[in-house]
């Protein structure tokens, strides 16, 4: 069980993995398709990069961003001793 | 020491019964396969594929029954972190994922990207924002969540009316798209086969609510993914020599592009508000596939996947479902299968779009009129393309297919044997069945436990709660099917209409309620009415052409509505109680007994004391 002193950090900490994992990631999501056009001039594996990057680049990104909070979490989680004890 | 709920058991032969499940599915087609090489007649074998699948999911819904609450509304939270992401991708993806968003790749390209983005950037908004907090709370239903959190009897009643709007919004657009694929794949009227799907989708959850759920919802995501992952390979296989549709369809891309020049496609330009994604029935191919921005405008792109993000985030359908997972953790690692899934889903959508625009575009544009594939006659047979050619050769101009007919409309262009193309048929039904049966049972939960029994101060009997979910079940069974029959909209809409209300109305308060201490009963209520109202208004001020903004948009006005009222509401009213802070921050720590089962628990012991 955590103790009551460590709720307040354990809390801040939270509200920064929070924001880390998702203000990048929005950012992303609303600026990249808007230059995809201009990208679309080179290509990868004979995909157009723009296309690419809008279409697998992102939500390969969503998918490392929620694996990696998840870590991240479940690490500040045990620091602070508010894990589940199963 | 307490016990916590995290120690339940998964059961160790899940594999083993899915996989005995898939082998089965496999042995259906190839059985159906050799019967179709042996003649046997086409009613007969679109029987067998229509029935086959429903049947064998079916089975598993009704061979898992519950009489526990806990197993009823929760699934005895011992569904492991794989299947839970299984079943929300599922449920999100429904008819509408799969069907309409491959015709929308199909007729305007880039631009239907916007919701495939939309729809997987909300579940991880819902896994770092709401769901383990909902875990942790462990309330069966998102009004019971929030009536919880606030510690208000009347907040829970208004959540439950405001959930009500997009729950029936989309039982109506999913109901639409099972009863679209289920009357092709059957050849019955549309109305009847609706009814049946939607009996049959009541009939697979009425045993055991949330335990069927999982398991024959677990089943339909196997049936669906293999529906779509069989055409797309093997097409793969075929045009490009690897059985990877995701990566190979680039080289597939370049030659469309230089197609697309030949034929005189047109570059368009659209206004930055524009939202034309293709509406239901008939449309011609609007634009080249690898230009941005020529049906939806720019912002009308970014909003639509920031209201889809935020509508999928609070779907009050997908909501439920972290309650299920057997702790904190594997509620956050289920979202994180959810994204991988709906991820592999959303890249071979295109795929499939890129492959039938290029069969359209070699062998159909362009090609003297006289002179068609027996592919195209066997589909406007069907009624889902129609050519009608104004000159000597077919010009782009001329022909159109059905939006939601472009996944299956691949298997007859690639010329596969009917079963295969029968087996498209059936996952859409399958994916569009588990998100229909997602929200009954989501509805009936919030009927029971919120509006029924949520109001009396006495605990009801378990055999009660259960009765009344049933109960509920059959009566929102019977709106749903008159829903589907007499619903007037584009199902792709009703859908779209479904994600903006619960962007607006629901996601504001949801966030608010695990990431701000001051907010308070009122500033909730006050947020989530505003919400609605904003959505609904915009809607309909959207459909009826008095704004710029489309109708399935309104959630970007709709959104920071619901925010700034429930916000401002919160500052005025008092400050909550010492009570509901204390709950609040139980919420926020994964750690400790999940806060409905300690009061079951505190509950038994107090009725056992007094016996």
């Amino acid at each position: 069980m955590i103790e009551w002193s460590e709720r307040k950090a354990y809390w801040r900490n939270t509200k920064m993995q929070m924001l880390t994992s998702l203000l990048p990631f929005l950012l992303v999501l609303i600026v990249l398709p808007l230059y995809a056009e201009v990208l679309n001039d080179m290509r990868v594996f004979g995909i157009p990069l723009g296309y690419f990057l809008a279409c697998h680049g992102l939500l390969i990104i969503a998918f490392v961003t929620l694996a990696v909070f998840v870590n991240r979490q479940d690490a500040i989680d045990h620091w602070h001793g508010a894990h589940e004890d199963i | 020491m307490a016990v916590t709920s995290g120690v339940r058991l998964v059961n160790p032969q899940l594999g083993t019964y899915f996989g005995i499940f898939s082998a089965a599915l496999a042995s259906l087609v190839l059985i159906a396969l050799m019967l179709e090489q042996l003649g046997v007649s086409d009613v007969a074998i679109r029987f067998l594929m229509f029935a086959g699948p429903i049947g064998l999911c079916g089975a598993l819904g009704l061979l898992t029954p519950a009489s526990d609450p806990n197993d009823f509304f929760a699934c005895g939270r011992r569904v492991p972190a794989f299947f839970n992401g299984l079943v929300l991708a599922i449920t999100a993806l429904g008819g509408a994922g799969l069907m309409a968003l491959t015709g929308a790749f199909f007729t305007v390209g880039f631009d239907a990207l916007c919701l495939s983005l939309g729809v997987c950037t909300g579940f991880v908004f819902m896994g770092v924002l709401v769901a383990p907090f909902l875990r942790k709370s462990g309330d069966y239903t998102v009004p019971s969540y929030l009536g919880r959190r606030f510690e208000s009897r009347p907040l829970r009643i208004v959540a439950a009316a405001v959930l009500a709007v997009p729950l029936f919004l989309l039982l109506a657009a999913e109901a639409r798209f099972a009863a679209y694929a289920a009357a092709w794949l059957t050849d019955q009227p549309e109305p009847i086969i609706a009814v049946a799907v939607v009996v049959c989708a009541c009939a697979m959850v009425l045993a055991g609510g949330m335990r069927s759920h999982t398991w024959s919802a677990s089943a339909k995501a196997i049936v669906a993914l293999a529906a779509l992952a069989v055409p797309a390979t093997v097409v793969a296989l075929m045009v490009s020599n690897l059985p990877l549709p995701q990566m190979t369809h680039g080289n597939i891309l370049r030659i469309i592009t230089r197609m697309e020049t030949a034929r005189n496609l047109p570059y368009l330009a659209a206004p930055p508000l524009a939202f034309e994604i293709p509406a239901q029935g008939l449309e011609p191919l609007a634009k080249r596939f690898i230009q941005t921005f020529g049906s939806v405008g720019s912002v009308a792109f970014v909003l639509m996947a920031l209201v889809a993000t935020a509508g999928t985030a609070a779907s009050p359908v997908l909501l439920n479902r972290p309650g299920a997972t057997p702790s904190v953790h594997d509620a956050r690692k289920s979202l994180g299968w959810a994204v991988m899934i709906v991820s592999i889903v959303f890249m071979t959508l295109p795929a499939i779009a890129v492959f039938l625009r290029q069969m359209v575009l070699d062998q159909v544009v362009g090609q003297p009129a006289d002179r068609l594939p027996s592919w195209l006659q066997a589909l406007e047979l069907v009624g889902v393309a129609r050519v009608d050619p104004t000159g000597p050769t077919v010009s782009f101009i001329n022909i159109s297919f059905d939006r939601d007919a472009a996944w299956f409309a691949l298997s007859y262009a690639a010329g596969f044997p009917n079963v295969l193309i029968y087996l498209s048929l059936a996952g859409a039904v399958a994916a569009a069945m588990a998100a229909l049966a997602a929200g009954l049972l989501a509805g009936a939960n919030i009927l029971s436990e919120d509006i029924v029994h949520g109001l009396r101060a006495e605990p009801a009997t378990d055999a009660a709660r259960i009765g009344t979910a049933r109960a509920a079940l059959g009566g929102l069974t019977f709106v749903a099917g008159w829903l589907a029959v007499a619903a007037p909209a584009d199902p792709l809409k009703l859908f779209l209409w479904s994600l903006t209300v619960s962007a607006s109305a629901v996601f504001p308060v949801l966030i608010l309620s695990v990431w701000w201490k001051r907010a308070t009963t009122w500033g909730a209520i006050a947020g989530m009415l505003a919400g609605l109202a904003v959505a609904v208004a915009g809607i309909l001020l959207g459909e009826a052409g008095a704004w710029a903004l489309p109708g399935v948009l309104a959630g970007a006005v709709g959104l920071p509505a619901g925010f700034a009222t429930a916000i401002a509401v919160s500052v005025l009213s008092p400050k909550p109680g010492r009570s509901v802070i204390n709950i609040l921050e139980e919420i926020r720590v994964p750690g400790g007994e999940t806060l409905y089962d300690r009061e079951l628990r505190l509950q038994r012991l107090k009725t056992r004391a007094v016996a």
